[in-house]
């Protein structure tokens, strides 16, 4: 379980985090979306502990994680892969890690079996490709078995396989009854991988839904082909749709195609296509994301 | 703590960068025993006048200066390599108690360079013994051993010094070359420039300045501006600032 309240981090001037909040329970995943700079591995670095909020709080399991002693029984994280000394083997690196925390090296032994790194375990981690140090991260964040794991950017670098390797074990674990969440700025891997998404730009949540919540949300949009296009947009807005011409063509949104129609008949209009379109999650997150950006730039030009 | 200790242990021992230091460390004591033989060898041949205006021929006039460079490097390394390679904050999400972190890395630091410095300086004393074998001073540095003793631990507690005011620097500066140039100006640069100081100020501040902190501190020359208590004190102050600014850094500042 994570909690987020009113989270704020201010670096100087900018506001990196704004007021932020939001849960992630146990049993899905939990997908982080925003463009980058929107606050992601700021927020991640808050929850963590490693940047200490302006305001507000991160909890983990109901408790600050600073406070929590051998975290990495309850929380695994993988920042950026290149977090790790280039010098040190991929097996003494775990081996840090796992004494730190009190966890035996044969846990070790096994967690490199498990991201598939064990004929690397003695190279150093400099010489690994950056698809191995992405594996050698998660195997860092897996070593104590927590019940938390926070995954920032975990796809950088892989390769198709390991890409579809990340997506299993992320399910997997979710499967497993542990709190899973997961930072990424394309729309198009957390449609495959999580169950929720969190959406934040500059700093804001823009939006906390189910994957299904937001293709919902963004199916409201009706392509309209009338001989007569200005008589249909006065009827239509009158009627509180809004539109929008795009080739020959009216996008009407706020209104469904059912009631278009009957709208135009009403009104005596010709209607010779009518097409409810269903925007993609992709463009349904550029949409999200680009109306925080025009907020923003409303904001600072008051 | 205990857990958190065996990792830094861990860590020192698992990079290359502390081999090398030993490496140079040995390669520094080779060479001081040579030029120690050299000086020897010299003597034996001069006439007895030319003789009393020789030096000691003692390895640790070169190695000493050399491994407190060499042990500060350490130090330093021993946080700053986290921060260089990000390393830092997957140890500070493993360790998120920071006091207890810094506690555990100046802890496994005092230990490793106190067992190296005594290492060191206790070799080269033994190998300058050996070299200058039954001769007098002052070719000879010591008469024995009990002499020596209060040389070689000063000598010792300045290179467990230079270690922890690396880590403490390395703590607040978070950079290799940022330390690493710190330490080479407060063992190289600051000590000339003090000298350059009007009288009586060059004096005094020379008294403080790190390479002459040991011998003052095993009252070496009975003239010192400082007793060995103001040394020992100055060498505390030292490592006082150091490791206090290093802390104030790691528990203030986001990682």
């Amino acid at each position: 379980m994570i909690e987020v309240r009113q989270l704020t981090k201010r670096y100087r001037a900018t506001r990196a985090v704004d007021g932020l909040s939001f849960e992630v329970k146990p049993g899905y995943v939990a997908g982080f979306l925003g463009p980058n700079g929107a606050g992601k591995s700021t927020t991640m670095r808050a929850i963590l502990g490693l940047d200490r909020p302006t305001s507000g709080e991160a909890l983990v399991d109901g408790r600050r994680y600073a406070g929590i002693r051998r975290p990495m029984h309850h929380v695994g994280a993988l920042l950026d892969a290149g977090a790790a000394h280039g010098g040190r083997s991929a097996y003494d690196h775990l081996r840090v890690l796992a004494r730190s925390n009190g966890i035996k090296d044969t846990r070790v032994v096994a967690t490199l079996e498990q991201v598939g790194l064990a004929g690397v375990a003695k190279r150093r981690v400099g010489s690994l490709s950056l698809g191995m140090k992405q594996r050698l991260g998660v195997a860092a964040a897996l070593l104590g078995d927590p019940g938390v794991l926070l995954f920032d950017e975990p796809v950088n670098g892989l390769d198709p396989e390991g890409i579809r390797w990340i997506r299993h074990l992320m399910r997997d674990l979710a499967r497993e009854g542990r709190t899973v969440l997961v930072s990424s700025h394309l729309m198009s891997e957390m449609a495959l991988t999580a169950d929720r998404v969190i959406v934040i730009g500059r700093g804001r949540l823009i939006l906390e839904a189910s994957m299904q919540e937001l293709q919902e949300k963004f199916k409201r949009d009706v392509l309209v082909r009338t001989p007569t296009p200005a008589a249909l947009v006065t009827a239509l807005t009158a009627a509180g749709a809004r539109t929008q011409a795009e080739d020959g063509a009216l996008l009407v949104q706020g209104m469904d195609a059912a009631a278009i129609a009957d709208l135009a008949a009403r009104s005596g209009i010709p209607i010779h296509e009518l097409t409810p379109r269903s925007a993609s999650l992709e463009d349904a997150y550029l949409e999200l994301t680009e109306d925080s950006v025009e907020y923003r730039t409303k904001e600072t030009a008051r | 703590m205990t857990d958190v200790l065996n990792s830094e242990w861990l860590k020192l021992r698992s990079v290359r960068s502390t081999t090398y230091i030993l490496v140079a460390i040995a390669a520094c004591l080779l060479g001081g025993a040579l030029v120690s033989f050299l000086m020897t060898a010299d003597w034996d041949t001069s006439p007895p006048d030319v003789q009393q205006q020789f030096g000691s021929a003692d390895p640790s006039m070169m190695v000493v200066p050399f491994t407190q460079f060499c042990l500060g490097v350490l130090g330093a390394l021993a946080i700053t390599s986290e921060y260089g390679s990000g390393m830092i904050r997957t140890a500070l999400v493993s360790v998120p108690q920071r006091k207890a972190y810094l506690l555990a890395k100046t802890v496994v630091v005092a230990g490793a360079s106190l067992l190296i410095g005594l290492a060191t300086v206790l070799l080269a004393y033994q190998t300058g013994e050996l070299i200058t074998g039954d001769r007098p001073e002052p070719i000879s540095a010591y008469d024995s051993f009990t002499d020596a003793l209060p040389t070689l631990l000063a000598n010792t507690a300045s290179l467990v010094l230079l270690a922890l005011l690396g880590l403490g620097l390395g703590f607040l500066l978070r950079s290799t070359a940022g330390a690493l140039v710190s330490l080479c100006a407060l063992l190289f640069v600051l000590p000339t420039l003090a000298l350059v100081l009007p009288s009586p100020w060059n004096e005094r501040v020379y008294s403080v300045m790190l390479p002459v902190l040991a011998p003052q501190l095993a009252a070496e020359s009975p003239g010192a501006p400082l007793s060995p208590a103001a040394a020992g004190l100055a060498m505390l102050a030292y490592l006082a600032l150091a490791l206090g600014a290093g802390s104030i850094a790691l528990l203030r500042r986001d990682a």
